[in-house]
């Protein structure tokens, strides 16, 4: 069955001097949220949110899901999964680069399992695929102690 | 150019079905929330998804896109809404996918017409980084209407 989500932005403004708000998503879990060319461009983000802010949230949370299952099905659910994902933005270019780092805590399972379980969740998380065409998507695993 | 790195993280605990996680921007400090299995699927009950985080980036991707494409071609922004609706689908042979991110914007920019708005509009699309990286595997749709201020 399909899901869908939404989400609703308004803008004011021209680029530079202007801002915007993702007023509302249709969950209502969030919003609203400022975003500005300035907070997207720059190394600092000011404590405002981004489009590339949010894909990095988008494909931490789906990847995250994704290696979980997949422990579940190989009979080592996780007590716990720590994902951080790191978009890279090029203004001009666009995005150049996903940078995917997760910890696990998983009885019963070695290294090499945990490595190969993620390694399927990068693959084949929807946002994964949907985020395919970016340059380069890397991944750094640890298993820790249970 | 400068590189720009946005960070998020998530913490989940527990299995697929019966875990949750909490999804936080690590970068900007702007959200923390929590995510289910159960309210990607099924009913959101509040709780955001991957799906529409995504719709959330795509929207403010094509906004600020199409701030500046309105601003190239001679108009002067007043307001611009858009609201994105992004669908994930079980596609036969390949799982789950992102199948289709429609954009729909109501703006109101001074001094084009409907032609060059258009035309704004399009290159916006164009423009946008998110926009084309979906568009290897998803539809992606945009309609944009012209109000008059």
């Amino acid at each position: 069955m399909a899901t869908e989500r939404r989400a609703e932005v308004t803008w004011q403004g021209d680029l530079m001097s202007g801002s915007g708000t993702i007023d509302r998503v249709g969950s209502g879990a969030f919003g609203p949220l400022h975003v500005s060319w300035p907070a997207r461009s720059e190394e600092q983000s000011g404590g405002k949110t981004s489009p590339e802010e949010l894909i990095a949230a988008a494909h931490a949370s789906c990847f995250s899901m994704a290696l979980a299952h997949g422990l579940a099905q190989a009979g080592t659910p996780p007590e716990r999964l720590a994902t951080a994902a790191a978009v890279t933005f090029v203004p001009g270019t666009g995005i150049t680069k996903i940078a995917l780092e997760v910890r696990g805590t998983v009885p019963g399972l070695e290294e090499a399992g945990f490595r190969e379980a993620a390694e399927g969740a990068k693959a084949d998380c929807p946002v994964s695929k949907a985020l395919a065409g970016v340059p380069e998507i890397t991944l750094v695993v640890r298993l820790e102690d249970v | 150019m400068p590189r720009i790195s946005r960070d998020a993280s998530v913490s989940w605990t527990g299995s697929l079905s019966r875990g949750s996680g909490v999804v936080s921007a690590a970068s900007s400090g702007a959200f923390e929330l929590p995510v289910t299995l159960g309210s990607r699927i099924g009913e959101p009950e509040g709780k955001t998804s991957p799906e529409e985080l995504l719709a959330a980036a795509h929207a403010s991707c094509f906004v600020t896109s199409l701030a500046g494409e309105s601003a190239r071609a001679g108009g002067t922004v007043e307001r611009l809404d858009v609201t994105c609706t992004v669908t994930m689908d079980e596609v036969e042979g390949k799982g789950h996918q992102i199948v289709a991110s429609e954009l729909e914007a109501t703006c109101r920019v001074e001094g084009l017409d409907e032609d060059a708005f258009a035309r704004a509009a399009e290159a916006a699309d164009e423009g946008c980084p998110f926009s084309a990286l979906l568009r290897a595997s998803a539809s992606v749709r945009v309609r944009a209407q012209l109000e008059s201020s």
